[in-house]
């Protein structure tokens, strides 16, 4: 009996050889969209998970309701975290192609989503990224060195050599841990914002997670426990389309946007042009007053291309087209922003060229100073015995008894390993034992 | 089997490993004494151990066979006993308790003996005998007390050895020495005076007076054996002086380097060394006679019996594969089996095996011997005192430190020619002992 | 001083910390104005409010999740899961992020937060409400885990879980909620009211971790237990009239050794029981350690009493449940002649 399935399965745009495809995306003009009052309710503004914000146009001119109206000199500070952002990516992609770091995370395409958000917060409100977030540390001013270090494991690392790189934290920053599981972050950021409300502070918190991760149950989790007690906290999903392979139709996004989930729970739902700097701001910094004021937490998908692999360990060749990127409908977010500055002539290229250089040089420098403290071959290294502390704030005794016996093993092996090299580099002495 | 009447005749049960008969060493129970099951009626000695027999059935002895020193066979009827109406076992924790106080001249519950009369009956291989079955705890009160797990039969389910087994060997031992369970002066118990007899002090004004020592045990089983080694095999000796001068050079050299805590060596590692090389060209000196199959068993292995004077007495322990270990290992498990052996603690199989014996008395080695045989094998190599003598080289007289090897040979196997050469050999190695360490010319 | 239920022990202890440490908060469901489905947390959210002791939806793994983040952001929170059967959605928030978020932060961020839930059969609850999965997170690293067995030991324990920094687990065996169980149903219950560990006292007070609590010393053999299986050995041991040392050892992670094995070295004879399934559970860690610590000193194989490996069924509960004739005969086994 031949049957046919009748199953349906997600149609992925443009797999590789095809030519790319973007038109299933929900766009609208820039300005078209309305800005609401911050206090507005949720069930007033359910359209807004529908549509695009969008500020800057395509000839890069800031228009509509959600127009930020920036200093020139702020949005110089934000070109400047994002390129920094970018050119940090760049190195580090590097040193790991050089084997000097084992593994490496860029945010290629995705800056203004980390840099601009961070910059519409305010210091002492908490962070809770993703590992695809590290404009937030550059963001807010953590030198360079620092997480170079976590990056090489080495005797200056934040973790003391337990984390995978890229899984930085900042207790000085108010940016919390990065953990391998996907979506962890999403509740308890909400707990934290709550914590912060029975305080009876006005800080909140803020989070973000992969449109893939938001299958997961802890993404429900915390659009409940958000709505249910009206926590102060900013939930981020970063539509970059893909989840290593699987394009964002297996997460949902075929039949709904992820932002549109945001009304189901009864909480502000928004969905932002996320390569477009100004947007981007002007809509968390809406959901902050939201927050702040006690209107309640906000979901908002920032719609944007993960341009390069998902990690260093993934070759995207070989699930969708070459070059993709190039036909991205919104642009790349560095870009937009030098063009709109330059444009209101607060920039010129040749700055540009110059800015490059600088961070560039700072990148150099600081590089340079994080191997003097260790890499993963050479120089100074981590004492093993570390592995054995902050399982518990105090060390138990069974872990004192196994820390002495992993270096006694380490200590076997090395014996034993110098006594075979000396009796490989010499002839053997019947009167020695 | 108990019979209409209500009693049951106890036989001498098979005590392991092919055993025939045992002797007699002493009874715990007389005639008359009401008994419990596994409470033990008497002690009894076979080819290697010594062993507690334990009641079958509660009752009362109404007869038994046999006094000390009297052999009993496998099978043989033991003890009577008229069963009681209640055989109900010893309740949790109590032991099956000794009738008597030990006669002072127990025999030793050690397991240690000679090696040929280890081999009587029993498996020599590597793993050989089966493995005792006790608690860890009884483990350690067997090692602490000196006491051979081997050596025991233990009477719980399926021959486990239970605590009573262990305690009641260990109050033995400690009655005969004093003090009981402290290891390595458990061999005291062998002694053939027994600690209750006293010799005669000294003194012409001391009437003299004779002792009357009865020889069983283990000295009886030595007795024996040596009787049989020289009945049996028409020993020759042949005896030769080695010049060690330079053996002894290299043996002070190496201790001069050795590690603070490393091993000395003795001259007995490297002769066994200087040995092994030897019969790997005469190898018709590495041989064991089986007269039963009238088969002479040449092994390329060399199991190096190293003749062990003991508080007991003589013990053979075995350094097994001695080919296959460098001076170094030799030394260190000689000194080992050495310990053991004193100490009672040595396995069956560290005392069986051996292909050929070399029997040493160091500075009490004398200037020649006659060493005995170490039945089945075909040879032995005795070391006598190594001294500086005078010698004559290239017309004049210099000191030179020299060792006299005596040796003995099965001449039924082994001819005057074939010992020479053998001997000959030993004592160029030995004289040139660079020539132990270099390997062998493959191409010859 | 006063007598009192495990269930009003706990509550105590809850009561204590709310009013001592503003940073505690309790939540959980059904636990706010209801006062929770075993009256563990009665009367709290009337006396503290309504935002320190928190109703919740019904996501274990969100109570977990949010837990951790308030727990970062410098609150103490008790979260009550409501059945220990129930705790598997919370799984990877517990094991993933906060037994894990001190180590990989080299102590820059950690939570202490303190996981209740009651578990534990012998009240014909079937497989939902009867597990005792403590030896899954005793597995874990990081994590504390403590069961008491009786209302004394439950209120100083809860104190100690909530004061620490580390996050604990803290099993609570519903069937000793009210009086100690020794495993027969047929007997009357025995109430905690006529209990000397019913005495407690009203403040303040601790219990360590770390430290078991010789609830019998003898010199015969040596019983290792804890939870409701403490009692049921108990009365296995005065039914055959030995004089069994019988260790409660309420703190399960960190595990106090050394009671043990110097009592095992002392009797060389040991039975270790617990409800939870046998295959894989946290008697099988007491014994490997028992094994390697006193071997020598061991007369017999070491015993174990344990659930039966399945599911927890419903209508065989006197038969799965570990009562006094199984303790018994691994008593009896492990006194035998050897």
């Amino acid at each position: 009996m031949v049957t046919t399935s009748r199953l349906h399965v997600p149609r992925t745009p443009a797999r590789p050889g095809e030519m790319p495809d973007f038109s299933y995306l929900q766009l609208s003009p820039a300005g078209a969209v309305a800005r609401p009052e911050a206090s507005a309710p949720a069930r007033d503004i359910g359209a807004l998970s529908l549509e695009l914000v969008r500020v800057l146009d395509d000839d890069h001119v800031a228009k509509g309701p959600w127009h930020p109206h920036l200093d020139p000199e702020e949005l110089q500070v934000g070109l400047r975290h994002m390129l920094l952002t970018r050119l940090y990516d760049e190195r580090m992609q590097r040193t790991q192609r050089a084997g000097k770091v084992s593994f490496y995370i860029r945010s290629l395409g995705e800056e203004a989503v980390s840099v601009a958000q961070c910059m519409a917060l305010r210091p002492g409100d908490m962070l809770f990224p993703s590992y695809r977030n590290q404009g937030v540390h550059i963001a807010r001013g953590m030198p360079l060195v620092d997480l170079m270090c976590q990056l090489l494991s080495n005797t200056r690392d934040m973790c003391k050599g337990r984390q995978l790189p890229v899984m930085y934290h900042s207790v000085a920053g108010n940016i919390f841990s990065i953990s391998g599981n996907l979506a962890t972050q999403f509740p308890q950021a909400v707990g934290w914002a709550m914590a912060a409300a029975i305080k009876g502070q006005d800080h909140l918190a803020a989070s973000w997670i992969g449109e893939g991760s938001s299958a997961e149950a802890d993404f429900h989790h915390a659009l409940l426990f958000a709505s249910v007690y009206q926590a102060p906290v900013i939930l981020n999903v970063v539509n970059n389309q893909w989840a290593i392979s699987t394009f964002q139709g297996y997460a949902g996004g075929e039949q709904r946007s992820f932002a549109a989930r945001g009304p189901g729970y009864g909480i502000a739902g928004i969905r932002v042009d996320g390569n477009d700097f100004l947007a981007v701001y002007a809509v968390t910094r809406w959901a902050a007053e939201r927050a702040r004021t006690g209107a309640g937490p906000t979901l908002i998908e920032l719609v944007t291309y993960r341009v390069g692999a998902h990690s260093t360990s993934d070759d995207p060749t070989r699930y969708r087209a070459k070059d993709d990127h190039r036909h991205w409908p919104l642009g790349d977010p560095i870009e937009r922003l030098k063009r709109h500055l330059i444009a209101l002539g607060e920039w010129s290229d040749e700055r540009h060229r110059l800015l490059t250089e600088e961070l560039e040089a700072e990148i150099a420098a600081s590089w340079k100073e994080a191997v003097a403290y260790g890499t993963l071959n050479e120089g100074p290294r981590l004492d093993s015995g570390l592995m054995f502390e902050d399982v518990f704030k105090e060390m138990p005794p069974h872990l004192e008894r196994q820390r002495a016996a992993m270096r006694q093993a380490a200590a076997s092996a090395a014996t034993a390993a110098r006594a075979a090299a000396a009796s490989a580099a010499g002839a053997s002495n019947p009167a020695k034992d | 089997m108990s019979d209409a009447s209500g009693e049951f005749v106890f036989k001498l049960p098979d005590l392991g490993e092919g055993t025939v008969e045992a002797e007699i060493i002493q009874w715990y129970v007389n005639v008359g004494d009401s008994i419990v099951e596994d409470q033990a009626m008497v002690e009894v000695m076979t080819d290697k151990a010594s062993v507690e027999v334990p009641a079958p059935v509660g009752g009362k002895v109404l007869a038994t066979t046999g006094a000390p020193g009297d052999k009993v066979a496998v099978g043989s009827p033991l003890v009577v006993i008229r069963l009681a109406g209640d055989t109900a076992q010893a309740g949790a924790g109590s032991r099956p308790g000794a009738a008597a106080t030990p006669n002072a001249a127990a025999a030793p519950t050690a397991a240690a003996t000679p090696n040929a009369a280890a081999e009587a009956g029993v498996a020599t291989s590597f793993n050989g005998g089966t493995r005792v079955k006790t608690s860890p705890a009884n483990r350690r009160r067997a090692r602490e007390a000196g006491i051979e797990l081997h050596s025991l039969v233990g009477t719980g389910p399926r021959g486990r050895i239970l605590q009573g087994d262990i305690a009641a060997a260990s109050e033995r031992l400690g009655a005969v020495t004093g003090s009981a369970g402290a290891p390595g002066t458990a061999g005291r118990a062998g002694t053939t005076l027994p600690a209750a007899a006293t010799l005669p002090s000294g003194g012409a004004s001391e009437p003299s007076s004779v002792t009357e020592i009865k020889v069983i045990g283990l000295r009886r089983v030595i007795a024996e054996r040596m009787s049989e080694a020289k009945r049996n095999i028409p020993h020759f000796a042949y005896v030769e002086e080695v010049d060690v001068t330079e053996l002894e050079a290299l043996r002070q050299h190496l201790n001069g380097k050795r590690r603070a805590g490393g091993a000395v060596l003795t001259y007995l590692p490297i002769v066994i060394a200087a040995l092994v090389r030897t019969l790997r060209l005469h190898p018709g000196c590495n041989c064991r006679y089986d007269a039963s199959r009238g088969v002479l068993l040449r092994h390329t292995a060399v199991h190096v019996g190293v003749a062990t004077q003991t508080p007991d007495g003589l013990k053979v322990p075995v350094l097994h594969d001695a080919q296959a270990l460098t001076v170094w290992g030799i030394e260190t498990r000689v000194r080992e089996l050495a310990e053991r052996a004193r100490s009672n603690r040595a396995t069956r199989e560290e005392l069986s095996g051996s292909t050929i014996t070399v029997t040493s008395l160091g500075k009490l080695g004398g200037i020649a011997s006659t060493p005995v045989i170490n039945a089945p094998e075909v040879a032995i190599v005795g070391l006598n005192r190594a001294e500086e003598r005078p010698v004559v080289r290239g017309g004049a007289i210099i000191v030179r430190r020299i060792m006299n090897l005596s040796s003995s040979f099965d001449h039924r196997f082994v001819d005057g020619y074939d010992a020479a050469a053998m001997i000959q050999t030993l004592k160029e190695f030995l004289e040139r002992p660079a020539t132990i360490f270099i390997p062998e010319d493959n191409r010859e | 001083m006063a007598q009192m239920t495990m269930v009003q022990a706990l509550n105590s202890a809850m009561d204590v910390m709310l009013g001592r440490d503003p940073a505690v908060i309790l939540m959980g469901e059904d636990i706010g104005y209801f006062g929770g489905v075993f009256r563990a947390t009665e009367g709290l959210q009337r006396k503290y409010g309504e935002h320190r002791v928190l109703d919740t939806p019904i996501a274990e793994g969100a109570i977990v999740g949010t837990a951790i983040g308030m727990g970062v952001n410098g609150l103490r929170p008790v979260a009550e899961i409501q059945f220990a059967d129930y705790i598997y959605p919370g799984f990877d928030q517990i094991a993933s992020e906060l037994a894990r978020l001190r180590y990989r932060t080299a102590g820059d961020f950690f939570a202490p937060v303190t996981i209740r839930t009651p578990c534990g059969g012998g009240i014909r609850g079937g497989q939902t409400h009867s597990q005792s999965p403590e030896g899954i997170f005793t597995h874990v690293c990081g994590i504390k885990v403590v069961m008491p067995s009786n209302p004394f030991d439950a209120k100083g324990l809860l104190i100690t879980a909530i004061e620490d920094d580390d996050p604990v687990i803290f099993f609570e065996p519903k069937r000793l909620y009210n009086g100690p169980f020794d495993g027969d149903p047929g007997k009357a219950a025995i109430p905690w009211s006529t209990h000397p560990k019913g005495e407690v006292p009203e403040g303040h007070y601790t219990v360590p971790f770390g430290k078991a609590d010789i609830v019998r010393a003898g010199e015969a053999l040596t019983i290792v237990t804890y939870g409701t299986m403490v009692f049921v050995a108990m009365r296995a041991a005065a039914s055959l009239g030995v004089d069994a040392e019988i260790i409660d050892l309420r703190s399960l992670v960190p595990l106090d050794v050394d009671t043990v094995c110097a009592s095992v070295k002392k009797t060389g004879r040991c039975v270790v029981a617990h409800e939870a399934t046998r295959f894989s559970g946290f008697g099988a860690e007491i014994l490997s350690i028992v094994q390697e610590e006193c071997f020598w000193d061991l007369e017999a194989p070491i015993q174990r009493v344990a659930g039966w490996d399945t599911p927890y069924p419903h209508a065989f509960e006197w038969e799965y449940f570990p009562g006094p004739e199984r303790v018994a005969t691994a008593i009896r086994a492990v006194l035998e002649r050897t």
